[in-house]
């Protein structure tokens, strides 16, 4: 019973940062119909930021630091993919990043080298205990925040002039255009803030009990790939369906790997992917995504 | 290669639904063979939702299509055009590559190499591909289009690209065409030839022409028979002098044109 | 034109000349590397085709080369060693064991093909990199085929008793030169080679070619021209794994060792890589970028010590290692080409290449009377006024 609950707080911990990289994926294809696959760079990017300023400025001041750095780098990916879009394939801005990811993570490894790097997170190794159950605190702080700047996130979508724009453009962006939409703008602040979600991210996956950030930290992020998809990548509520599916069966693969013989090891790892591809066999567009519509 | 003739093209209630929205209500007309038979109406009537039904794009919640005695409604896109449909859209949709090569994506139904014969250069696919050249030069230049025949579809201008996307439908040696709006865009130089052309084509193939026009002056002057829609209904069926003098026509585009 | 025609043709045969030279002059080394990047031309034909041609976004295309090549090693390895590190094979006559594991390739393609009719876009992608995860794990646990972590050997090819490695005939020399695994595999991998070029450019030429393409740019227009269009997605899917196939079987073969780290998400990567720098849709651009892509971390490791900023591998000293130096700067070449260059190298070879002079009235292809003509009335010649 104690192993259950712990699982799944676990599950949800995990599916909660796994959401604010989600989201960003979401966001992203929202604004811009582009598939980052250079998130888990950016990620790392402002990861790596947070671990190489945190001694000198504080950490408060070092996750802001990481955050402005992440978006920067998110912002600038989208300058670049908007140009390549003119002109090029169907798939065209997708691939620059794919080749965006390949520069910068490589840079990025070089810099970090073979060493986990801390962040100067203020939870430590702690741990409380809740009835019996053991919590780990820096997941405590992980849901919390998750949870604030998720409510943000979808706040601005439904409040802010930004929000608007976004709804009006996924709607019919010729028409939003026409209204005094600017589309460019709107596309950047989306990118930027998935950036910023990125980089806080980031703090969470290298805190306890993993052993800090290390180059592999921005592949963690691929999890989330299939918490954006298989919720549906243009879904803002499907993003966080998507995260606590690949939570919990993440979670629940990593509690009863031992359970499982000799295929279980590493099945944590695929886990996700299991679960997108048999979400996606039922429905192609993902749980909450829109069925393309055909426009001849 | 047996060459379909015109067959009549019978629809019939045919009822398309969007999200609540009825795009189609209750349609029915019949396109006789070998006729121009011009679909029109004011914008949003759905002329083109129609010709989606028609061609396998979209389903209908109701009603039937009948080509030739076979019921198109429920069947693929692919099928239909296996039975002799051809049509061309409203927008232009031509792949990248050369003017030949979209021609001969217009003989697709009528070729049979596969992808083994094909990688292989087996004798039949080249004596396939060469032959059906020939044919798809010969209907290139029908349609004036033989000095671009190897030129690439990108760099040509707007006017031969819709003679092109035309050509391609033609390369399917279809009995029944639907041309969604083919003068739609072009100056009144080249809606002349057009008009010109789709009466050669009536003329040399016989084959029936389906036809969704806003250039009045072009229906009237090619149509046998005109059905006007208006909000998803049939307002309207008969010969264009009839249908000229049709109130409830008048109504629906002069009603428009106050608001306007 | 047709000076142009035989001075390309002369291009091409000295070309090959090089090619068919090359054993007699270059090292293990560079021969070892040239086969890998025959592999990694195969791979990107196929991925060219699936990606460039029918616009089918695949990250997991890694996963049909380790099919292809751990297919080759199982298919001609015998079964060996007990307890845990018991192996398991068919020791088939390896040419056999060749083309079951192309065909084994494209047998998995085919059983994934489903999923990529149904999927669109991005959904694709990025079920395909399930593909390489999945794989991962199979080949990692599945010891007694693949070997576990640490692979398992390849059974050299062989053809009618004469082996592509340094045994049967021992000591060959020709011209002098002595012909060992190396130098004999290299001529397998040029017969590979030239036949995925000469069937991938017909593939793109013909008829299934066009649909294809004509998918890519707009699946209702296709479908509307006759073409079946969930059944030419799943036909792309297949075909292209073959190509992966060959390309994974000849990795195993130049490799003489196959393990799981090879066929990650980044060969999956550097494969779409390649065919960005080759220019999407273009089979000699893609092959082109291949042999680019495949052979810098080499150039990059031979001349370390002499180029700025790049530390030979293994040492301390600052800059990158060759392997990562050549990550970065293919990674850039994507973004530089996708916002600069959209066609790629193939683009960029068209630009600069002298242009066939507008073909004379004489040179138009006359009407040609067709079977077809004789049953219906003929468009004839009327003047389109």
């Amino acid at each position: 019973m104690t192993r259950l609950a712990e699982t799944l707080l676990d599950a949800l911990a995990l599916g909660s940062v796994y959401a604010l990289v989600a989201l960003g994926f979401t966001v992203v294809f929202k604004a811009s119909g582009v598939m980052n696959f250079a998130h888990g760079s950016v990620l790392l990017l402002g990861g790596w930021v947070v671990a190489a300023t945190h001694g000198a400025v504080g950490f408060p001041l070092a996750v802001l630091l990481g955050a402005a750095a992440a978006a920067a780098a998110s912002g600038l990916l989208h300058l670049l993919t908007a140009r390549g879009l003119r002109g090029a394939g169907a798939h065209a801005a997708t691939i620059l990043t794919i080749g965006a990811d390949l520069a910068l993570l490589t840079a990025l490894g070089r810099a970090i080298g073979a060493d986990y790097l801390a962040t100067g997170d203020p939870w430590g190794s702690a741990v409380v205990r809740i009835g019996g159950v053991h919590v780990v605190e820096a997941r405590l702080a992980g849901i919390a925040v998750s949870v604030a700047l998720i409510g943000a996130v979808f706040a601005a979508f439904r409040w802010t002039r930004w929000g608007l724009a976004m709804r009006a453009a996924s709607a019919d962006e010729e028409a939003a255009a026409l209204m005094g939409v600017r589309l460019g703008r709107m596309r950047l602040t989306a990118w930027c803030t998935a950036g910023a979600l990125a980089a806080v991210a980031a703090v969470f996956l290298a805190a306890f009990p993993s052993p800090g950030l290390d180059r592999s930290t921005g592949q963690l992020a691929l999890a989330a790939f299939p918490a954006a998809v298989l919720g549906g990548l243009d879904s803002a509520a499907g993003a966080l369906v998507g995260s606590l599916a690949i939570g919990l069966a993440g979670a629940l693969a990593a509690g009863y790997q031992d359970e499982l013989g000799a295929f279980g090891e590493g099945l944590p790892g695929i886990a996700p992917y299991l679960v997108m591809v048999a979400v996606l066999l039922v429905r192609p567009s993902g749980l909450l995504g829109s069925k393309e519509a055909v426009r001849v | 290669m047996t060459a379909p003739t015109a067959a009549r093209l019978e629809v019939r209630g045919v009822t398309v639904r969007f999200a609540g929205l009825t795009a189609l209500d209750d349609v029915s007309f019949t396109v006789e063979p070998g006729t121009v038979h011009a679909l029109i109406g004011p914008n949003g009537a759905g002329k083109s939702t129609c010709f989606n039904v028609l061609s396998g794009v979209y389903r209908a919640a109701a009603g039937s299509v009948v080509y030739g005695g076979r019921e198109l409604t429920g069947m693929a896109p692919h099928a239909v055009a296996g039975l002799g449909i051809a049509r061309t859209f409203q927008n232009i949709v031509l792949t990248a590559g050369t003017v030949a090569d979209n021609l001969m994506l217009g003989r697709h139904r009528l070729t049979r190499a596969g992808f083994a014969a094909t990688a292989l250069r087996l004798p039949g696919a080249v004596r396939e591909q060469r032959r059906h050249r020939a044919r798809a030069a010969e209907i290139a230049e029908f349609l004036g289009l033989e000095s671009h025949f190897d030129q690439p579809v990108g760099a040509l201008p707007y006017g031969v690209r819709k003679r092109v996307e035309l050509a391609r439908a033609l390369c399917a040696e279809p009995g029944l065409l639907l041309l969604d709006e083919p003068v739609a865009g072009m100056n009144p130089a080249e809606r002349l030839d057009m008009a010109d052309t789709v009466a050669a084509i009536r003329a040399a193939l016989g084959i029936s022409i389906l036809l969704v026009e806003h250039d009045m002056g072009m229906v009237m002057r090619l149509a046998d028979t005109v059905t006007v829609l208006d909000f998803g209904r049939r307002i309207a069926d008969g010969t264009p002098e009839t249908v000229r003098q049709d109130p409830a026509v008048l109504h629906a585009y002069l009603g428009q044109q106050e608001a306007a | 034109m047709s000076e142009l025609l035989t001075g390309r043709r002369a291009a091409a045969g000295a070309g090959v000349l090089v090619l068919l030279a090359l054993p007699f002059y270059a090292d293990g080394f560079w021969l070892q590397s040239g086969l890998f990047a025959m592999a990694a031309v195969l791979g990107a034909i196929g991925l060219g085709l699936l990606t460039g041609t029918a616009g089918q976004l695949s990250l997991g295309h890694s996963f049909f080369l380790a099919v292809g090549a751990y297919g080759y090693v199982w298919f001609s390895g015998g079964a060996s060693g007990n307890g845990p590190s018991r192996l398991t094979g068919l020791g088939l006559p390896p040419l056999l064991a060749l083309v079951l594991a192309i065909a084994l390739a494209g047998a998995a393609g085919a059983v994934f093909s489903p999923i990529a009719g149904r999927l669109r876009g991005m959904y694709l992608g990025v079920a395909t990199l399930a593909l390489v995860f999945l794989g991962q794990h199979v080949m990692l646990n599945s010891r007694s085929v693949t070997g576990g972590f640490n692979g398992r050997p390849v059974e050299p090819m062989s053809l009618f008793g004469f082996s592509f490695s340094d045994a049967s005939p021992r000591g060959l020399a020709v011209l002098g030169v002595p012909f060992g695994g190396l130098e004999r595999l290299w001529y397998l991998g040029l017969a590979l080679v030239a036949i995925g070029l000469f069937t991938a450019r017909n593939l793109q030429q013909g008829r299934p070619g066009r649909a294809l393409a004509a998918l890519r740019d707009s699946g209702t227009a296709a479908a509307v021209m006759g073409v079946p269009v969930a059944r030419y997605r799943c036909a792309a899917f297949t075909v292209s794994c073959l190509y992966a196939g060959a390309g994974g079987a000849l990795t195993a073969l130049a490799f003489t060792r196959v393990v799981p780290d090879h066929f990650g998400l980044a060969l999956s990567i550097d494969f779409l890589a390649m065919i960005v720098i080759g220019g999407l849709g273009s089979v000699g651009g893609a092959a082109a970028a291949a042999v680019l892509v495949s052979l810098l971390p080499q150039v990059l490791t031979v001349y370390a010590e002499r180029l700025p900023l790049i530390a030979p591998a293994g040492s301390d000293a600052f800059g990158a290692t060759p392997g990562e130096a050549a990550r970065c700067l293919y990674g850039a070449a994507v973004v530089l080409i996708l916002t600069l260059a959209p066609d790629g190298l193939a683009g960029l070879a068209r630009r600069y290449r002298p242009r066939p002079a507008p073909a004379a009235a004489s040179t138009a292809p006359a009407p040609v009377p067709v079977s077809r003509t004789a049953t219906r009335p003929s468009p004839g010649k009327e003047p389109t006024p």
